[in-house]
C-alpha cells in the first residue's frame, strides 16, 4: 500500500502541469481571443481578413494536429520550443479562436444606442471601446469564457502525445507500472472535476462582480 | 444674432432608394430656439442625427459655427471629414435622445463626469462639482450616486440633459426627449428645458410632437414634410394662421388627437 503514496505523488506532479498548462494556456487565450475579436470588427478590411482567416483555421483543425506542427514542424523553421510552451501556444491559440467569436459577438450585442450616446459626448472610438462597450460587453462574455476555460483544461490532455508529463500522462504511467487502471484513473477523474468545479466557482464569482450594478439592466 | 451658426445647404440624404431629404436650406442664428415639427418619417430627426454626425449625408453642404461639418480642406481642396475633422466638429454640438441612452454601467455622476473628463481632460474635482451643479439645476442633486436603473424615464432624461449640457456645447439637439415617458413625467422635462431656453444663449434644435411646448419654447417653427420645409414661422402665426394646406390639415389631426396648439 506504501507504493500508493508515491504514484499519487506522481500524480500531483502531473495536476500541477495541467493547473499550469490550463492557467497559462488561458490567459494566451485571452489575449488572443481579444486581439481577433477586436480584429473581427475592425475598419480595415485586411485587418478583419486576418483575424477571420486565423479563427477559421484554429477552429478548423484539430488541436492534436495543431500541437504537432507547433512542437514537431516549427521547430524546422528555427523556432525551437520547450514542450510546455509548445502546450500552451497550441490551446491558447485554440481556444483564443473560440475565445474571438464570443468577444466578437458580445461587442456587437451592446445596443446601437450606447455608441450613439458615445458620438454626442464626443468620445473617440477608442474611449468609446474603452469605457462604454467593453465594460457592457464583459458580462456578456463570462459565461462563455468560464466554458471555454473548462475545455482547455480537458484538452491539456493531448500535451502527453508531445512528453510533456501532464495529469493524463503521468495516470498512464502508473498504469503500467503497476497493472491498475483502477486507482489512476479515478484519481485524475478526481481532479480533473475538482479543477473544473473551482474554475466554474471562480467564474461565477467574477460574473457576480462585473455585473453589479447592472441588475436590471438585462 | 447676424452670423448663422448652422447653415444647411442643398442637403440631400437617402437611405438606399430611399430619399428621406431632398435639397434642404435652411439656417440657424446663433442662440435661435428652433422647433421642427411634422408627420413621422418626414425627416426631422434624420436632420438632428446628421447634425450629430450619427449618419452621413448624400450630398450638399452643412456649415456648423463657420466651418464645413462634413467637409475640410486638404492640399488647398475640399475633400471628404475624416474622423478628426468629425471629433473637432462635435465639441460644438451636444444631443438628448429619445430613448436617453445613459450609460448603465455608471452611476448618474459618471455618466455626466466621463466625457469632461475624457475629452477636455477635466480634473475629477473639477468635473464632479460641475456635475453636481447640473444635477441640482435638473433637481436631482439628490441622485449623484444612484444608477440609472434606479430612475424613472423622466429623471433619466434629466440627467442625459445634464449630461449633453457637462460639455457645455454651443449648440443643442432634442430629439423627441418626451416621446418615450409616462404622461405624468413629460412635465418635468419639459420644465427643464424651458428653464434652460430662458436661462442660457445656446442655440437649441427641437424636435416633438408636442405643439404646445414647441409654441412656448421656440423662437420659430419649421414644419417638415417628405424631407422638405412646408412652412416656417414664428411659433404664433404657424399655430394660428398657417398658411399652406398640408399644415393646416396637420395642425387639424393634432388638434383632434386631444392636444393644445
Amino acid at each position: 500500500m506504501g507504493d500508493w503514496a508515491g504514484y499519487l505523488t506522481l500524480i500531483l506532479m502531473g495536476a500541477w502541469v495541467t493547473v499550469k498548462l490550463t492557467l497559462m494556456g488561458s490567459a494566451l487565450a485571452l489575449v488572443v481571443a481579444f486581439i481577433a475579436g477586436l480584429g473581427r470588427i475592425s475598419r480595415h478590411a485586411w485587418v478583419r481578413w486576418l483575424a477571420t482567416a486565423y479563427i477559421e483555421f484554429f477552429r478548423g483543425t484539430s488541436i492534436f494536429v495543431q500541437l504537432f506542427w507547433i512542437y514537431f514542424v516549427l521547430p524546422m523553421t528555427g523556432a525551437e520550443l520547450t514542450p510546455m510552451q509548445a502546450g500552451v501556444m497550441a490551446l491558447g491559440l485554440n481556444v483564443g479562436a473560440y475565445g474571438a467569436e464570443v468577444v466578437r459577438g458580445a461587442i456587437l450585442a451592446v445596443p446601437r444606442d450606447q455608441h450613439e450616446a458615445c458620438v454626442a459626448v464626443n468620445l473617440t472610438r477608442f474611449q468609446r471601446m474603452r469605457h462604454v462597450i467593453l465594460p457592457q460587453a464583459l458580462p456578456l462574455m463570462l459565461p462563455t469564457f468560464g466554458n471555454n476555460a473548462i475545455e482547455l483544461l480537458k484538452a491539456t490532455s493531448v500535451v502527453s502525445l508531445i512528453s510533456l508529463s501532464d495529469m493524463t500522462f503521468q495516470a498512464q504511467v502508473v498504469r503500467s507500472q503497476t497493472g491498475s487502471t483502477l486507482m489512476p484513473f479515478v484519481t485524475i477523474l478526481l481532479l480533473y472535476f475538482a479543477m473544473s468545479s473551482a474554475l466554474s466557482f471562480g467564474m461565477r464569482r467574477l460574473e457576480r462582480r462585473v455585473t453589479r450594478g447592472l441588475d436590471g439592466v438585462r | 444674432m447676424d452670423q448663422p451658426i448652422i447653415r444647411i445647404q442643398n442637403l440631400r440624404k437617402s437611405f438606399g432608394t430611399l430619399t428621406v431629404i431632398d435639397g434642404l436650406n435652411f439656417d440657424v442664428m446663433k442662440g435661435e430656439k428652433l422647433a421642427l415639427i411634422g408627420p413621422s418619417g418626414s425627416g426631422k430627426t434624420t436632420i438632428l442625427r446628421i447634425l450629430m454626425t450619427l449618419e452621413d449625408i448624400s450630398g450638399g453642404r452643412i456649415e456648423v459655427c463657420g466651418e464645413p461639418l462634413y467637409h475640410m480642406q486638404r492640399n488647398g481642396a475640399e475633400v471628404p471629414a475624416d474622423e478628426a475633422h468629425l471629433h473637432r466638429m462635435r465639441r460644438h454640438i451636444g444631443m438628448v435622445f429619445q430613448h436617453f441612452n445613459l450609460f448603465p454601467h455608471k452611476s448618474v455622476l459618471q455618466n455626466i463626469t466621463l466625457a469632461p473628463m475624457l475629452t477636455k481632460g477635466e480634473a475629477r474635482a473639477a468635473a464632479d462639482r460641475r456635475a453636481r451643479d447640473l444635477l441640482d439645476m435638473v433637481g436631482l442633486a439628490d441622485k449623484a450616486d444612484y444608477m440609472p436603473s434606479q430612475l424613472s424615464g423622466g429623471q433619466k432624461q434629466r440627467v442625459a440633459i445634464a449630461r449633453a449640457l457637462a460639455l457645455q456645447p454651443q449648440i443643442m439637439l432634442f430629439d423627441e426627449v418626451t416621446s418615450a415617458l409616462d404622461p405624468e413625467l413629460v412635465e418635468e422635462v419639459l420644465e427643464v428645458m424651458k428653464r434652460l431656453a430662458a436661462e442660457t444663449d445656446m442655440t437649441m434644435l427641437l424636435v416633438t410632437h408636442e405643439m404646445g411646448f414647441a409654441r412656448d419654447f421656440a423662437d420659430r417653427v419649421l414644419f417638415f414634410d417628405k424631407g422638405r420645409i412646408v412652412e416656417q414661422g414664428p411659433p404664433a402665426q404657424l399655430f394660428t394662421a398657417p398658411q399652406e394646406d398640408r399644415t393646416k390639415s396637420f395642425l387639424r389631426k393634432i388638434i383632434a388627437a386631444g392636444q393644445r396648439v
